[in-house]
């Protein structure tokens, strides 16, 4: 056991350079993805929740349904064509796959909000404006924190198949460790993407304490 | 109420989805729980490409001819290494395999890039380790190429590996996703051996690094010698100039014990070998890479053609 870990570890430490590469890679690719799905999908769960428009909501929500059921490896395959290889494909699928459950849990915290709340806040003269912000954006924000990360999750797990279309990541540790017989190569990766995945998770649930907290408390002290 | 159940029903998901990664790096064990090499059944195992996959449905169809076993081909395993875990665990029991995947350090081996040799001592190696019967070659062998547009070959001039020194900071790279890792034949020995270092290097699903170099995506590419994609695209193979690149001969593997039990199954193995050279194995490649067919067809009417099928 003890030589298992000191051969392991004398790995880590000769790789060193080249998995943190990975690593770097892989926290990029995945952060911009989710980072350019949420700028789209949240105004975009916002603006279909408040519109009234019903079968609009019917259609956005097929589309990002159906892209959300495109095999992972096949929409990479799709994509080689229209933007070729390397992390451009790669983001981009990885982003069309984040942007269901983003949108989707916006959407369901703004419908979420009692209405009688949103009456009273008309009544007490606020402005649609005041009342998407002060009103209904905190109200919904559990909602959109919790799609923000399951979204993460699953991308950060979702990103290890970038490799294959030449956007590097911890894939390549994993696919070049089933390559050449280097079990350590491919342990290493997925024990990285997981810990990263746990690892985001609690990062966001620690901003989402720490943004409720402080919306919670502004109100108070203004009317104190 | 619908609504407020939504995010923590995805969150659910999401723990599971966590653990993907660890799913995907394993998932060829889960896929070979599902095998069995009973009774009158045996399972070829492929890589994912097309050549291993032609071989093994000729196999097939010589077998369930020949002898009344059954056969079943499993496409599609990630890599060598995972078919060749799959044979000594049993989960299949034949396979091809290529004679330079010694060098992924299974046994001590003695280096050389002699071809006989090199085969020799996989034969030895794999019988002696893993209790694998190593058949000589079908006659071809399908190595490391590396691999320039035609164009670009003949606008610098090149001929051999050597040629792309001066201009190869400049250039991208595209390999398989193993090429990076591998020790004896790989990027780190390559650039000792010939001290080129290239500009950027991109690992990839290596079915893609002829469209890629086809396209202008790449400027050079490590490819397999005998894909057909390196003739539909026109792509010239430079010369090995320093002998770098091990042979890689292709050979059926089996189990021993298969073997034993099925004496009759040395016959029809031996039908293929030495018989398939490499102008004929790119050809076939061609037919299912390039024309699209069905691998089975090609094998079947390769087989039809020779004279070893009716």
């Amino acid at each position: 056991m003890m030589d298992w870990l000191s051969e392991y570890a004398s790995f880590l430490t000769s790789r060193q350079e080249d998995i943190l590469i990975a690593l770097r890679d892989h926290i990029y690719i995945s952060a911009l993805s989710i980072i350019l799905g949420a700028i789209v999908a949240i105004p975009a769960g916002v603006w279909l929740a408040g519109s009234r428009m019903g079968w609009l909501n019917s259609v956005v929500f097929t589309i990002a349904n159906v892209l959300q059921t495109i095999p992972s490896l096949a929409l990479l395959a799709i994509l080689i064509p229209l933007l070729g290889i390397g992390r451009a494909p790669a983001v981009f699928a990885l982003f069309l796959y984040s942007i269901m459950p983003i949108m989707r849990n916006t959407y369901s915290g703004f419908k979420a909000v009692d209405p009688n709340v949103m009456e009273a806040a008309r009544g007490m003269g606020y402005s649609r404006m005041q009342r998407l912000l002060r009103v209904q954006l905190p109200l919904s924000f559990p909602y959109i924190m919790s799609g923000l990360r399951v979204t993460t999750v699953y991308i950060i797990s979702w990103a290890t198949l970038a490799t294959l279309i030449g956007a590097g990541g911890l894939g390549q540790l994993i696919f070049s460790g089933m390559g050449v017989n280097k079990k350590e190569l491919i342990v290493t990766g997925a024990i990285l993407a997981v810990i990263l995945a746990l690892a985001a998770d609690f990062l966001l649930g620690l901003a989402e304490k720490w943004v409720t907290a402080k919306t919670r408390s502004a109100p108070a002290s203004g009317t104190v | 109420m619908r609504h407020r159940q939504m995010p923590i029903r995805m969150k659910g998901m999401a723990r599971h989805a966590t653990f993907a990664p660890l799913a995907a790096a394993l998932i060829a064990v889960c896929v070979f729980l599902s095998g069995c090499g009973n009774g009158n059944r045996i399972i070829i195992g492929t890589q994912t490409f097309s050549e291993p996959k032609i071989l093994a449905n000729m196999y097939k169809l010589l077998i369930e001819d020949r002898t009344n076993m059954k056969v079943k081909v499993m496409p599609d395993l990630a890599t060598s290494t995972v078919v060749l875990d799959a044979l000594t665990r049993d989960d299949i029991q034949m396979a091809s395999l290529y004679s330079g995947i010694i060098l992924d350090n299974y046994f001590p081996i003695e280096r050389t890039n002699d071809r006989a040799s090199i085969l020799k001592q996989a034969q030895e190696g794999f019988d002696k380790h893993y209790g694998l019967k190593w058949f000589d070659s079908y006659g071809f062998e399908n190595t490391y190429a590396f691999t320039v547009r035609k164009e670009l070959a003949e606008k610098e001039q090149l001929h051999q590996i050597s040629d792309v020194k001066d201009k190869a900071q400049s250039m991208r790279l595209g390999v398989d996703t193993s090429w990076l890792e591998r020790e004896g034949d790989g990027y780190e020995d390559f650039q000792k051996v010939y001290g080129i270092t290239f500009g950027k290097v991109y690992p990839m699903e290596v079915a893609l690094v002829y469209n890629a170099i086809a396209t202008n995506k790449m400027d050079i590419v490590v490819a397999y010698s005998t894909d057909a994609r390196l003739k539909q695209y026109e792509l010239v193979t430079l010369e090995d100039d320093k002998h770098f690149f091990p042979p890689y001969d292709a050979s059926p593997v089996i189990r021993k014990e298969v073997l034993e039990k099925h004496p009759e199954l040395q016959e029809v193995i031996d039908l293929l070998i030495g018989k398939l050279d490499a102008k004929t194995m790119i050809d076939l490649n061609y037919e299912v890479d390039v024309n699209k067919r069905n691998e089975k067809r090609v094998a079947e009417e390769y087989l039809k053609k020779v004279g070893l099928l009716k």
